[in-house]
């Protein structure tokens, strides 16, 4: 499949501002990519620059393959796109305002409301004005609207913003379920635990700049391999350890012994070396590291050098 | 076509400046046939017929000016309501061209208000006829110059409407189109120091094809000068517009 999104050098400045600085972005086909940052980032910048709402001061673009501006109503035929929060006509129904949506589409996108509306679970009210939804109605009819161009890329800005938990989840399957379809999905957010349980693959971006991206799995596992151990006696433990030639440091968090190793470690031999020092282990297991974990490293990290 | 369609759908569903257009355009007829009627059943020696010539003009005034608030109201919103809703950018990423997203707004304007307007002029032209009784009925000379004036007034209106509405807030628009086209026009058309300067006047021009209707006296002018003033208004406020919709961000 080819890559989704890709972008060489992009930058955005606005008056003394630079909100997308040099960004090299490579998002994969068929993949849910979620884009990562804190409020203010540039995310939303970066969103509205891809698709062409605001100029880039420099640097290139590619959607689908396809360079923009030049090939842009080809690229965009088959993007389905929610920037920002979802906005409607308020006096026009849900159908009526995907009525409208689909005017500015192919002809074939009148015949996909009916089905968009469904698959977003909305057919009981797409009689109903606008004004009369909900935020979480609001976010799933912007959804259904991005759906009628049957797109290969749909590119969603904040699509958790407001939900409820039931709404998250409700939207977390949706979007797997577009991206078993094929589709590549690239979600912005700052909620990174449901990027975490959402994305395949993030990037993480921090004022204007990319500081890592690649699958989510690599990137959590980017930081020290840790074990986190309870025994019976801490202080035999810290000597037995102490023999181990990859542990780097063995810190005690009140609950547990933490054990940061400087390459990999095997945890079987590591309970082998407590247990011959006679201490009893009651649990031992690797610390798992979340990506919010790792943002708030990276961010804070980057905090230091600014 | 489905994008002029689409404005039509966004403007018809409006109930309230539906309500106000009718009313401005057809129901300002009725009303006043109704007053001119009753006056003249009550006391036909004091208030003549409710038809004619006469009357007709006072309708062709009336669908001037209430018709023309009507045109601005109209105007300005199919200008401003999807920037105003915020609609304008999901538009954009379809990739369909600005330059064409602005372009809908006033043929779809243009197919909600003229059905109206044109059903007011009827309605007008009509009750001068069926109720001229013994007052001079209009002639279809009369008739042809209201129509174009009352139509060209109207198409040059709804553009500055479509026009302005997409630069800056549709509440204001109105405001500076009603205090022009009520104030300032004909305040400028009865300056006689402005001599021919005054022929670029988008209402005197209007009004060369019906000299009665014109307020602030008329400025004398050839059919030909009078098409091409209201040509260049018209174009002038849609260039504007589209310049501006391609220039801002969405």
């Amino acid at each position: 499949m080819t890559t989704a999104i890709e972008t060489h050098n992009l930058t955005k400045r606005f008056a003394g501002r630079t909100a997308v600085d040099n960004v090299d972005l490579v998002v994969p086909g068929g993949v849910a990519f979620g884009f990562l940052g804190p409020n203010g980032a540039g995310k939303t910048t970066l969103i509205r620059t891809l698709l062409g709402l605001t100029e880039p001061s420099s640097g290139e673009v590619h959607l689908l393959g396809l360079p923009q501006p030049t090939k842009r109503a080809e690229a965009l035929a088959k993007v389905g796109a929610i920037v920002e929060e979802p906005r409607f006509h308020p006096h026009l129904t849900g159908w009526e305002n995907l009525k409208v949506a689909a005017a500015a589409r192919t002809r074939e996108a009148d015949g996909r409301i009916d089905g968009a509306i469904a698959r977003v679970g909305l057919s009981n009210r797409a009689g109903d004005r606008v004004k009369t939804y909900s935020l979480g109605m609001r976010q799933r009819l912007g959804i259904a609207r991005a759906l009628l161009s049957d797109p290969a890329l749909l590119i969603l800005d904040e699509p958790m913003n407001g939900l409820d938990p039931a709404g998250i989840l409700e939207m977390r399957h949706l979007i797997r379920s577009f991206v078993d379809e094929g589709r590549t999905v690239f979600l912005s957010s700052h909620l990174l635990d449901e990027v975490e349980k959402t994305a395949d693959h993030v990037a993480i971006v921090d004022q204007g700049r990319i500081v890592v991206q690649g699958p989510v799995a690599e990137i959590a596992a980017g930081s020290e391999p840790t074990l986190l151990l309870e025994v019976d006696d801490a202080s035999v433990a810290r000597r037995a350890l102490s023999t181990i030639t990859d542990v780097r440091s063995v810190a005690d968090d009140g609950a547990a012994l933490r054990v940061v190793f400087t390459g990999g470690f095997n945890a079987a031999a590591v309970n082998r070396v407590l247990v011959g020092a006679g201490v009893a282990v009651s649990r031992l297991e690797p610390a798992r590291v979340s990506l919010e974990e790792r943002f708030l490293d990276i961010t804070s990290r980057l905090g230091d050098n600014r | 076509m489905r994008l002029i369609s689409a404005e039509i759908l966004k403007l018809r569903r409006r109930r309230g400046l539906m309500i106000w257009t009718g009313l401005m355009t057809v129901g300002s007829v009725v009303i006043a046939y109704s007053v001119l009627l009753a006056l003249h059943l009550a006391a036909p020696h004091n208030h003549g017929p409710a038809g004619g010539l006469n009357n007709l003009q006072h309708m062709m005034w009336l669908l001037a000016n209430l018709g023309g608030v009507a045109a601005i109201l109209l105007g300005t919103t199919a200008g401003a309501q999807d920037v105003s809703a915020g609609v304008f950018r999901d538009l954009v990423v379809t990739g369909r061209s600005r330059k064409t997203l602005f372009r809908v707004r006033f043929p779809g304007a243009l197919a909600v208000y003229l059905p109206m307007l044109a059903t007011g002029f009827v309605l007008a032209v009509a009750g001068a006829y069926a109720f001229a009784g013994s007052s001079v009925a209009p002639t279809l000379h009369d008739v042809v110059h209201y129509g174009i004036a009352i139509g060209s007034l109207a198409v040059v209106t709804l553009a500055l409407g479509v026009g302005l509405g997409t630069i800056i807030p549709p509440r204001i628009a109105t405001g500076v189109l009603v205090g022009w086209g009520a104030i300032l026009a004909p305040l400028l058309i009865g300056i006689s120091n402005l001599g021919g300067a005054r022929k670029g006047i988008d209402v005197a021009a209007a009004m060369h094809f019906a000299p009665d209707l014109g307020k602030g006296g008329t400025i004398a002018m050839s059919a030909g000068t009078a098409v091409i003033v209201l040509a260049i208004w018209t174009v002038i406020a849609l260039r504007v517009g589209e310049f501006w919709t391609r220039r801002v961000d969405a």
